[in-house]
C-alpha cells in the first residue's frame, strides 16, 4: 500500500457518476473529506447520499469520474475503511453472540485465535458492551446491537469511518448516548468519518463540515463549516446561537432542495 | 419443568394407560377377531420374545442402519447441491422449476427402476433411500441459501472476507434452520423407504419381518414390529429435534 | 419475473435429449432403461388403449377416498383438539406414541384386516392423511379471531352452528393448505402401497412393467406418475386461488 502524503484527502470524489439504467443517482458529484475530518451528509430522499457513502466503501463502482479513500482508487473494500449501516438487525450474524460478531472482523484480518480475545473483550468495553459479550444480538436492545456493530467495525482499526444512518432507528435517548460515544471514539483514534443522516441536528452537532446534497440527480448543494467548540455537549453545544444558525440554514436548505 | 406441565403430562399418560386397558379388554372379551387384534399382552410377549429368542434385534439394526447410511449420504449430497444452485441466481433459474417439478413424486416409484438397473441387492436398497431422502434435503437446502440476507454478504464482503469464508460463516449457518428442517424431512423418509425396500426386497429387516408377520397371521408378532417401528420413528424425531435444538440455540432467545 | 420461463426448460431439454443420444448409441440392448424417444411412444399407447388411464383412476380413486377419509376424522379431531384445550392435552401422548408409527407399518396390518384392494389402500392413505391434517386444523383453530368467537356467543349460535358458521369458514384457508399438502401425501403413499403389495393402480403398472422387461413401459408410467403429481398439486392450488384470492393465500402461508 502506497503511503500517501499527510494532505491527501481520506476521500475524494472526482466528478463521480452513478446511473442505474435510465435513473441517474448521482452526476457530476465532487467532494474531499480531509483527514481526520468529521463531515455529515444530509440531503431530501433521491440525492444519493447512501449511494455516495457505498461508493467510498467499495460496494458499488461509478460509471464515470473516481473515488480515492487515501489516494488510491476505491475498487472493492478496504481494510481500513468500515462501514456501520443502519439496518443493524440485518448487518449482525443472529447465530452468534455479541463476542463472536466482533470476531468475525477479527477472523476476516488473520488475527490469531489466541489474540482474539483480549481485543473483543476492549472492543466491547470501549462500546460499553463490557460483560455482555456472551449474548445474542435478539436478546439485546436496538442501541446495543449498534454497538456491537460499531465494535465489530472498529475491531478493523479503520481509518474511515463510513456510517449510513446509524442512529436513525433508535430512540432519542440511545441516540445521544451513541452520539457522544461515537465522538470521543474518534477523537481517540483521529479516524475520518463519513456520516450519513437525515437529522439536521444530528449532522451539525456531530460535524466538522455538513454537506447538503440536492437531489435528481444528486450533486452537492451546500458546503457548511461547523465552527462549534469540541468536545460537542448534548445540552450546551445545543444551545448555542451559533448551533442554532446553522440549523436554520440547513432546514431552508432541505426545504428548498424538497421543493 | 412447570409444575402444572407435569401434571398434565401424568393426566395424559393416565389417558393412554387408559386405551391400552381398552385394548387389553376388547382382546380378552374377543370383541374384535383376535387375528386382527391380539392383547397387548400378547404383543409384548412377542416383542420380548423377539429380542430374547429371536432376531429381533438383528432385523431393527438392519432397518436403523440402512436408514441411517441412506440419509447421511443423502444429506451430504443434498447439502453440497443445494448450496451450490441455492447460491447461484442462474443456476436457480435453469434448475428451479425442473426441481420444483420433481418435488411431488414418489420416491417409491423409483424402486422399480432401481431393481432394473441394480438388481435385488443391498446397493439397490441403499441407492433407493440415498435418493429418496437426498430431495427433501436438496431443495429445503436451495431456499436456505437462497434466502440469505443480502446486507450480510455485504457486511462479508465489507470485512474481506474470502469468498469460503462467506459461504461457510454466513450462508451455510444462515441456512442451517431450512438445511436441518429439510434433514428431518429426508429421515422420514428414508425410514420410510426403508421400510418398503424391505418389504419389497425381501432383505432382512423390521419391514420384512412385519410383512413376514402378516402372511403367516401372527399377529403379536406384527403388532410388535409396528411397536418398534414406531419407536424408532419417535427416537430419530426427538434426536434430530435435539441436534437441532442445539445447534439453533440462537433461535429460541429472541427478546 | 415472467421473462425468462424458458430457462427452467433449457436442462430438461437438455437432459432429455442427452438420454436420447446415449440410448441410441450405447443402450440398444437394455433391459433396465429405454430412450425418451421410445418412452414417450410407450406412455402414449398406454393412454390410447385406455391401461394407463384406468391405473390413474384406480390410485386416484384409493388415494382421493383415502383423502377424504383421513381428511374428516383429521379435521373433526383437529377442531376438538383445537378448540377444547382440556381434551387435547389429555390426548397429548396417545397422539404422540401413534403419530410417529410410520404409514408403511400399517401396511402388513391393513392387508392382515382387509386383504388385498381397495379397502387396505384406502385405509393406509387415510392414516397417513390424519395427523397433518388434524395439525394443521389443530393449530388454525387457534388462529381464529377471538373477535369472532365472542360474537358467536353474543349470538347464542349452539356448539354445532358455531363450528359450522364460523370456525370452519374462518379456518378454511389453513384447513385448504393442509389439504393440498396432504393430497400429495395421499397421492405418494397410495402409489407406495401399490408398489409393495397391491396389485391396482399406476403403482402396480411400474411393477409389472419392470417385471416385464418393458424398460419402455416401466418409465412411462414414472414419468406419468410424476406428470399426475404435479397436476395434482397444480390443480389444488388455482382451487385454492380460485376460492380465496391471494389475501388468503398470504394468510394461510403465515
Amino acid at each position: 500500500m502506497t503511503t500517501s502524503a499527510p494532505s491527501t484527502p481520506a476521500i475524494s470524489f472526482d466528478g463521480v457518476t452513478l446511473a442505474y439504467g435510465e435513473k441517474t443517482i448521482v452526476r457530476d458529484f465532487s467532494l474531499e473529506v480531509g483527514r481526520g475530518e468529521i463531515v455529515c451528509v444530509i440531503g431530501p430522499s433521491g440525492c444519493g447520499k447512501t449511494t455516495a457513502l457505498r461508493m467510498a466503501g467499495g460496494l458499488v463502482q461509478p460509471n464515470a469520474g473516481a473515488v480515492r479513500v487515501l489516494g488510491e482508487a476505491v475498487k472493492s473494500p478496504r481494510r481500513d475503511v468500515a462501514i456501520v449501516f443502519q439496518d443493524y438487525g440485518k448487518a449482525l450474524l443472529p447465530w452468534r453472540t455479541a463476542a463472536a460478531n466482533v470476531a468475525l472482523s477479527l477472523e476476516a484480518a488473520g488475527v490469531a485465535r489466541a489474540e482474539r480475545r483480549d481485543r473483543i473483550e476492549h472492543l466491547l468495553a470501549k462500546v460499553g458492551l463490557a460483560g455482555h459479550g456472551d449474548k445474542y444480538p435478539t436478546e439485546m436492545s436496538g442501541g446495543m446491537q449498534q454497538r456491537i456493530q460499531i465494535a465489530r467495525c472498529l475491531a478493523q482499526d479503520p481509518q474511515v469511518l463510513l456510517m449510513d444512518e446509524p442512529f436513525g432507528a433508535l430512540d432519542a435517548m440511545t441516540r445521544q448516548g451513541l452520539q457522544d460515544e461515537m465522538l470521543s471514539i474518534v477523537a481517540e483514534t483521529g479516524a475520518t468519518v463519513f456520516f450519513v443522516t437525515h437529522d439536521l441536528e444530528e449532522a451539525v452537532y456531530l460535524g466538522d463540515r455538513v454537506i447538503g446534497l440536492l437531489p435528481n440527480p444528486g450533486r452537492t448543494g451546500v458546503d457548511i463549516a461547523v465552527d462549534l467548540p469540541r468536545p460537542r455537549d448534548q445540552l450546551e453545544t445545543r444551545e448555542m446561537p451559533d448551533f442554532l444558525h446553522l440549523r436554520r440554514e440547513l432546514f431552508d436548505f432541505i426545504e428548498k432542495a424538497e421543493a | 419443568m412447570k409444575p402444572s406441565r407435569l401434571l398434565w403430562l401424568a393426566a395424559s399418560f393416565g389417558v393412554a394407560a387408559l386405551f391400552v386397558m381398552l385394548w387389553q379388554f376388547a382382546a380378552d372379551h374377543k370383541l374384535v377377531n383376535p387375528i386382527f387384534l391380539p392383547g397387548p399382552d400378547r404383543a409384548w410377549n412377542a416383542l420380548v420374545r423377539g429380542f430374547a429368542t429371536g432376531d429381533l434385534g438383528v432385523k431393527l439394526m438392519a432397518t436403523v442402519e440402512r436408514m441411517f447410511w441412506g440419509w447421511l449420504i443423502a444429506s451430504l449430497i443434498g447439502i453440497v447441491l443445494g448450496a451450490a444452485i441455492g447460491a447461484s441466481p442462474r443456476l436457480r433459474a435453469y434448475l428451479g422449476p425442473m426441481l420444483e417439478f420433481l418435488r411431488p413424486l414418489p420416491a417409491s416409484a423409483t424402486i422399480p427402476v432401481a431393481i432394473a438397473l441394480l438388481g435385488l441387492s443391498d446397493g439397490m436398497v441403499l441407492a433407493v433411500i440415498a435418493f429418496g431422502a437426498m430431495w427433501p434435503v436438496l431443495l429445503a437446502t436451495m431456499h436456505g441459501f437462497s434466502a440469505v440476507e443480502p446486507r450480510l454478504y455485504e457486511v462479508g464482503r465489507a470485512l474481506g472476507l474470502s469468498r469460503a469464508a462467506i459461504i461457510g460463516k454466513i450462508a451455510l449457518p444462515s441456512a442451517s434452520p431450512d438445511i436441518l428442517a429439510g434433514m428431518r424431512l429426508g429421515l422420514t423418509v428414508a425410514l420410510i423407504l426403508s421400510v418398503v425396500c424391505e418389504m419389497i426386497a425381501g432383505r432382512d429387516g423390521l419391514g420384512n419381518w412385519i410383512l413376514l408377520a402378516a402372511r403367516s397371521f401372527r399377529a403379536p408378532d406384527l403388532y410388535a414390529g409396528v411397536i418398534l417401528l414406531g419407536l424408532l420413528g419417535y427416537v430419530t424425531a426427538i434426536g434430530i429435534g435435539y441436534v437441532e435444538s442445539r445447534l439453533l440455540a440462537w433461535r429460541a432467545r429472541a427478546r | 419475473m415472467t421473462s425468462g420461463w424458458w430457462k427452467g426448460l433449457v436442462a430438461p431439454a437438455a437432459l432429455i435429449a442427452a438420454a436420447e443420444i446415449a440410448m441410441r448409441v450405447w443402450g440398444s440392448a437394455s433391459m433396465s432403461l429405454a430412450a425418451p424417444s421410445d418412452i414417450a411412444v410407450a406412455l402414449a399407447k398406454g393412454l390410447a388403449d385406455g391401461s394407463v388411464l384406468h391405473a390413474t383412476g384406480q390410485t386416484l380413486a384409493a388415494a382421493g377416498a383415502g383423502l377424504a377419509l383421513g381428511g374428516l376424522a383429521g379435521l373433526a379431531i383437529g377442531v376438538l383438539f383445537g378448540l377444547v384445550r382440556t381434551v387435547d392435552r389429555l390426548m397429548e401422548v396417545t397422539v404422540e406414541a401413534i403419530r410417529p408409527i410410520p404409514s408403511v407399518a400399517i401396511l402388513p396390518l391393513a392387508m392382515l384386516m382387509f386383504g388385498f384392494g381397495y379397502s387396505m389402500e384406502i385405509a393406509i392413505v387415510a392414516f397417513s392423511c390424519l395427523w397433518p391434517i388434524m395439525i394443521y386444523t389443530r393449530s388454525a383453530m387457534a388462529g381464529i379471531e377471538p373477535r369472532l368467537m365472542e360474537v358467536s356467543r353474543a349470538l347464542g349460535l349452539s356448539s354445532w352452528d358455531r363450528i359450522v358458521k364460523i370456525v370452519l369458514p374462518a379456518a378454511l384457508p389453513r384447513i385448504l393448505l393442509a389439504f393440498r399438502l396432504a393430497a400429495a401425501i395421499a397421492l405418494v403413499v397410495a402409489v407406495t402401497v401399490e408398489i409393495a403389495i397391491n396389485p391396482l393402480g399406476l403403482g402396480y403398472g411400474i411393477l409389472v412393467a419392470q417385471q416385464g422387461l418393458q424398460p419402455d413401459l416401466m418409465l412411462a408410467y414414472l414419468a406419468w406418475i410424476g406428470i399426475v403429481g404435479w397436476a395434482v398439486n397444480a390443480l389444488m392450488l388455482v382451487a385454492q386461488q380460485r376460492l380465496f384470492g391471494r389475501a388468503a393465500m398470504a394468510e394461510a402461508a403465515q
